[in-house]
């Protein structure tokens, strides 16, 4: 599994929604599953898929999965 | 002289003349105005008015919310009777997120953190209360995610409560996200 597809994973199982709904457009509080609550649980299956840690501005920052992804790769994981 | 408040990676900074016209265009936006207790438009001599006489209260203070230097809100304590804020056992706070960009995002719970911080952890404050409008179900999701509780209904608002024991519980982890050190 490459690491866009670890990252949708890691979105689906937070947010506790379908593989088909990860888009890359996917964007925090569009989506009833995606809160604050949420945000907290994906921001730590992130952290532990990637191993990495992500400091405050990040977390702020990752409003959307692309975000995600341009984030990520700061931290070395290569997409 | 109000102290300017600091933590999650925000300032909340006392309303000063040069935050005047930025408040005043946010207070009189719709998204604003439709979560207020009265949504009429704020004119510039009744906002100077107020400006002048929020100087000498005791009883209110008024902050202006900053992220990266960038003005992105406001935030206030009320007291009710009169009562001095450094004084009241029970203070109201009141916030909004004018940018748009930052509005449906994590960075606004920030400002209630920081300022709940300082009722329960320097003013000493041994509950807050908040009258939301019973429409706004962002604002009442978002104050039961700090651990507010409905306590009362009155008309067309509900009544929420948040005593210190029930803030810690529940924002442990925000908490502990919105307060990590930059790399």
């Amino acid at each position: 599994m490459n690491n866009t597809e670890l990252l949708y994973k890691a979105f689906s199982s937070a947010l506790n929604i379908e593989l088909d709904q990860v888009t890359p457009d996917l964007t925090y509080n569009t989506i009833a599953e995606w809160d604050s609550t949420a945000h907290m649980v994906l921001i730590a299956e992130i952290e532990g898929v990637f191993d990495v840690m992500l400091d405050t501005d990040d977390i702020i920052d990752m409003s959307s999965v692309a975000k995600a992804q341009e984030i990520l790769t700061k931290y070395d994981v290569g997409f | 002289m109000l102290a300017e408040l600091n933590g999650y990676g925000i300032q909340l900074k006392p309303v000063a003349e040069p935050h005047l016209a930025q408040l005043r265009q946010w207070r009189n936006s719709p998204y604003v105005r439709e979560q207020m207790v009265s949504s009429d438009i704020i004119s510039v001599a009744q906002q100077n008015a107020w400006f002048a006489s929020i100087q000498a209260r005791t009883d209110q203070q008024h902050f202006v919310i900053e992220y990266r230097g960038e003005c992105i809100g406001a935030a206030n304590l009320k007291s009710e009777g009169g009562i001095s804020i450094a004084k009241a056992k029970t203070l109201e706070p009141g916030l909004y997120i004018g940018s748009e960009r930052y509005r449906s995002n994590i960075l606004a719970f920030a400002p209630s953190l920081l300022l709940i911080d300082y009722c329960f952890e320097q003013l000493q404050v041994a509950r807050l209360q908040a009258k939301v409008k019973s429409s706004n179900t962002a604002a009442l999701n978002y104050n039961h995610k700090l651990g507010y509780r409905e306590v009362d209904k009155e008309s067309n608002y509900v009544i929420i409560v948040l005593e210190k024991a029930q803030y810690e519980s529940s924002t442990a982890t925000l908490k502990n996200l919105l307060s990590r050190q930059g790399k």
